[in-house]
């Protein structure tokens, strides 16, 4: 139990830029204007399978205003993925390069055009005469699998298979259950409110600089520096203020082109996506079909669990194997499970490209598992709840995948205390309703991760540094995706150094100017590079504490910090400050306190929610209406508890879209039916409903003041906790997403 | 063709391209980056701003429209070196996180109290329901509001 009162961690503060963002000052890609910029526009396939048998491009050349036209025929056909983090990464297929010969979905990249205005640019594009051989569209994975035939890569429509095992199968008792479930999930946008944007330079000393809204600037720099053959060190990327990511922004989607526009034009080039091309030309949350069988006793406890996944990856692998395997490795995190098998086919079909998404598969998998788990119970004549704890992994277990602990997992805890709180029993046992509007209850689990620990490469490297006056710079190759990461990270390195957060600046990546990082995804960042931070401020100290000991006179056990100051333990008088300690060290001492240090991640606890969710459904209409919702994490520790808060409301909204509402629509002609956010719909207030949060604080496992991470997993148990809602509501099993009215009234 | 207007107090005669959206004329002509774009179609309110003393979308509204008109962006908000009570709300009740929605948030907010001193929680919900966050889930940012018009 953590009873220690921190005087900073554990405190709310706004997200660091507040004040620039309430005022209009910050300045984010979109807004980035450099002298001589040019406007970059694409032209995108309006086919979704296809080979160019010819393209003219002259009479958008000869338009006044027009820098360049690029096309296959006159770009490098070398391929690469946009995925790569780090060089030779495994599972990063290269099968896509800049402009494409044969197009594999409605969006695919086919021409750019550089011009000195956007308007320009664009009026070029609509210049552009092209002629497709049409291919069969293959918009889903059973028809990929099924016409061996029509191959949308060379190598076939199946990208990658696996079957595993896990445990030793058990013999099945005779009076088992056995309970089988499948559950659809579907594409959807990640629909950030700034859009795709990057401004690139390429200067005559042989520098390219990418401005970019991303999740990880070194990733985005081995992929662009690699495919334009340039050394690292003549590639810098920034990244930028961005207008949300949830995932859709990790993969360097325009970068890459961007800067190979910049190189060809020698001016700085931007490239805007507006929301059609986003929403069909960048990524999606991958679609998924999941069947999972189980066997349980009649006393209720799991003995096996079989579970078959198909991921739709869309036109390209990107990350999808990544994404398929992470999500196959989620289960046993949650529950205890005897023998585990798990096979998984990822699929290329016709459609946008599939990526990582908020929650990297757990969403998808966790939706399909605790809809299943409902069903378990149902047959077994068990309450849900009880159900539950007697399956849920306790404090300590083990990952059956990884073998690692999953440390102090307080799921359980979560459940009780949920249950509780939200008063289950009384809401689920009620007697059912019998007009057009019913109310019904549901709950879900959910387990995630902290890092990458286990699976990947795991550090996190930053300098501190202390200036003349005593306040202190922190370097960093962070990302704040508007989630409050800086704020967190100043609040662990102030609770360390004793000293107000506004005394600390933290910077985030610049890949010619600040420390490495792979980024921010894998709920590593609090985790690890919170950790990080934690563990560089420690080590600062000490070197504080030392320069003051020569001020002293003491040895430094002696002496302690305290409110930007140093001074001998027991005598309150005494004290020298940051700023004395500072100036003395460099004037007199010819020492210079800073210290570079990298963390190494060496656990990866499982962090857990479980979310309780009542809903009415009008059975006239088929509309839910999600009217009262708890949210209770397994946190560890709130670093930021408004900010957690944040996470979690925000998190439900996307849940609750994801779980009703939201879905890229394709025909099978493989064209989006919603490529606007009119058709598009996201949540908006007047359809949220009020979140209360219940923070389970118990620490216990390596993250900083033992924190856990939570803006993935806020997103996780949604949809489930949702779906189960309309299911009790209306004593349906309903379980291909989204739940729209047409679905629920042709359940009725 | 010629226009007369007035953005954020300060009178502009402009001439400008009959097509010319108001959103690229703050953006592009006038540097007033504050005001974002999301969508481009008046489905996301991130181009919010207040004509007349009504709340907008930017880029809905086409530059030979504001002739004659008063615009307010979210730079004005601020008066004297003294942030309006709806930019001190959303900072200190943690309604603000990727902050490109925000601008467009506050104005359609603004545009609100300017005409309802003392909305309800309702109210306040339909007054933005035309700007999309895609962070928060709005709790913070209806409390906020709520908060502001209470001071």
């Amino acid at each position: 139990m953590l009873t220690k009162d921190f005087k900073y961690v554990g405190q709310t503060y706004p997200i660091h830029d507040a004040p620039q963002k309430v005022r209009g000052e910050l300045v984010y890609v979109s807004d980035l204007n450099l002298p001589k910029m040019v406007y970059a526009k694409l032209l995108l396939s309006p086919i979704a399978h296809g080979i160019i048998k010819n393209i003219d491009t002259s009479k958008a050349e000869t338009l006044p205003g027009v820098i360049r036209v690029f096309t296959h025929l006159n770009t490098p056909n070398k391929t690469y993925s946009r995925y790569r983090i780090i060089p030779d990464q495994d599972f990063c297929l290269e099968d896509e390069r800049l402009f494409t010969e044969k197009v594999r979905f409605v969006g695919d990249r086919v021409a750019a055009v550089v011009a000195t205005s956007l308007e320009t640019a664009k009026d070029a594009i609509s210049l552009i005469q092209v002629d497709y051989e049409v291919l069969p569209v293959l918009s889903t994975p059973e028809a990929a699998l099924l016409d061996e035939k029509t191959k949308i890569h060379p190598d076939g429509n199946l990208i990658y298979q696996y079957d595993y095992q896990l445990g030793e199968q058990v013999l099945v008792s005779n009076d088992s259950v056995e309970v089988e479930t499948t559950t659809r999930t579907q594409k959807v946008h990640h629909a950030t409110i700034e859009t795709h944007v990057c401004v690139a330079d390429y200067n005559s000393a042989g520098k390219l600089t990418i401005w970019a809204g991303c999740q990880g600037a070194f990733g985005v720099r081995t992929i662009v520096a690699d495919l334009l053959e340039l050394s690292y060190n003549k590639v810098r990327v920034i990244k930028m203020p961005m207008g949300g990511s949830f995932g859709g922004k990790q993969e360097a989607i325009i970068e890459p082109i961007t800067a190979f526009l910049a190189k060809e034009v020698r001016r700085p080039v931007k490239l805007i996506f507006d929301r059609k091309e986003c929403i069909m030309a960048t990524m999606t949350r991958p679609a998924t079909s999941t069947t999972i069988k189980t066997s349980v006793t009649k006393d209720g406890i799991l003995e096996d669990c079989i579970v078959d996944t198909v991921l739709d990856a869309g036109a390209y692998a990107t990350s999808s194997v990544d994404n398929a395997y992470a999500m196959s490795k989620k289960i046993c995190r949650l529950y205890r499970i005897p023998y585990y098998q798990h096979q998984g086919k990822i699929v290329y079909t016709n459609t946008p490209v599939a990526g990582g998404a908020r929650g990297w598969g757990a969403p998808e998998i966790m939706t399909a598992l605790e809809i299943h788990m409902n069903a378990v119970a149902k047959r077994l004549v068990m309450d849900l709840v009880e159900f539950r704890r007697k399956n849920l992994v306790h404090p300590y277990d083990r990952d059956k995948a990884s073998s690692f602990s999953l440390g102090n997992a307080r799921v359980i805890e979560c459940l009780e205390k949920g249950a509780a709180r939200f008063g289950w029993n009384e809401r689920y046992y009620r007697m059912p309703d019998k007009g057009r509007y019913r109310r019904g209850v549901g709950l879900a689990c959910a387990a995630h991760k902290n890092g990458m620990y286990g699976g990947f490469p795991e550090h996190s490297t930053m300098t501190l540094k202390m200036n003349e006056d005593g306040s202190f710079i922190l370097n960093t190759g962070l990302h704040d995706l508007g989630c409050g990461t800086i704020t967190s990270i100043k609040l662990i390195t102030a609770e360390v150094l004793d000293i107000d957060p506004s005394n600390i600046t933290v910077l985030e990546a610049d890949t010619e100017n600040g420390p490495y990082d792979f980024g921010s995804y894998g709920s590593r960042v609090t985790y690890i590079c919170g950790a990080c931070a934690y563990e560089v401020a420690k080590r600062v100290k000490e070197k504080i504490l030392e320069c003051a000991s020569l001020i002293f006179r003491k040895p430094k056990q002696y002496l302690e910090v305290a409110n930007g100051t140093v001074g001998i333990s027991g005598h309150q008088q005494q004290t020298i400050s940051y700023r004395e300690i500072a100036t003395t060290a460099k004037t007199k001492d010819n020492t210079d306190i800073v210290i570079t240090h990298t963390y190494h991640g060496t656990s990866n606890p499982g962090v857990y929610a479980v979310h309780f969710a009542e809903v009415e459904v009008d059975t006239l209409t088929g509309r839910v209406r999600v009217s009262d919702y708890l949210a209770v994490h397994d946190i560890g520790k709130a670093i930021n508890p408004g900010m957690v808060e944040g996470q979690i409301q925000g998190g439900v909204q996307m849940g609750i879209g994801y779980a009703l509402y939201e879905e890229i629509k394709i025909g099978n002609d493989g064209r989006i039916l919603n490529s606007s956010l009119a058709n598009y719909h996201v949540i908006n207030a007047p359809d949220m409903p009020t979140v209360k949060t219940l923070l389970i604080e118990q620490g216990g496992d390596e993250g900083p003041y033992g924190a856990k991470s939570v803006g993935e997993i806020a997103f996780v148990p949604v949809a489930a906790a949702v779906i189960n809602a309309v299911n009790n509501a209306l004593g349906t099993s309903l379980s291909d997403m989204p739940l729209t009215p047409e679905k629920i009234l042709a359940a009725l | 063709m010629q226009i007369e207007f007035k953005v954020n107090g300060e009178e502009y005669q402009m001439d400008i391209c009959p097509t010319m959206r108001l959103v690229d004329l703050l953006r592009g002509k006038l540097g007033l980056t504050g005001t974002k774009e999301g969508c481009g179609e008046g489905e996301c309110g991130s181009c919010t701003v207040i004509m007349n003393g009504k709340a907008v979308n930017s880029c809905l509204v086409l530059a030979p429209q504001i002739h004659g008109q008063e615009i307010l962006t979210i730079e004005a908000l601020e008066k004297n070196g003294q942030m309006d009570r709806l930019q001190e709300s959303f900072i200190n009740n943690g309604a603000i996180q990727c902050g490109y929605c925000t601008p467009g948030m506050l104005m359609s907010a603004k545009a609100l109290l300017m005409a309802n001193s003392n909305p309800s929680e309702e109210e306040i919900k339909i007054a933005i329901s035309g700007n999309l966050c895609r962070c928060t889930g709005y709790n913070k940012i209806v409390h906020a509001i709520k908060e502001a018009a209470e001071e």
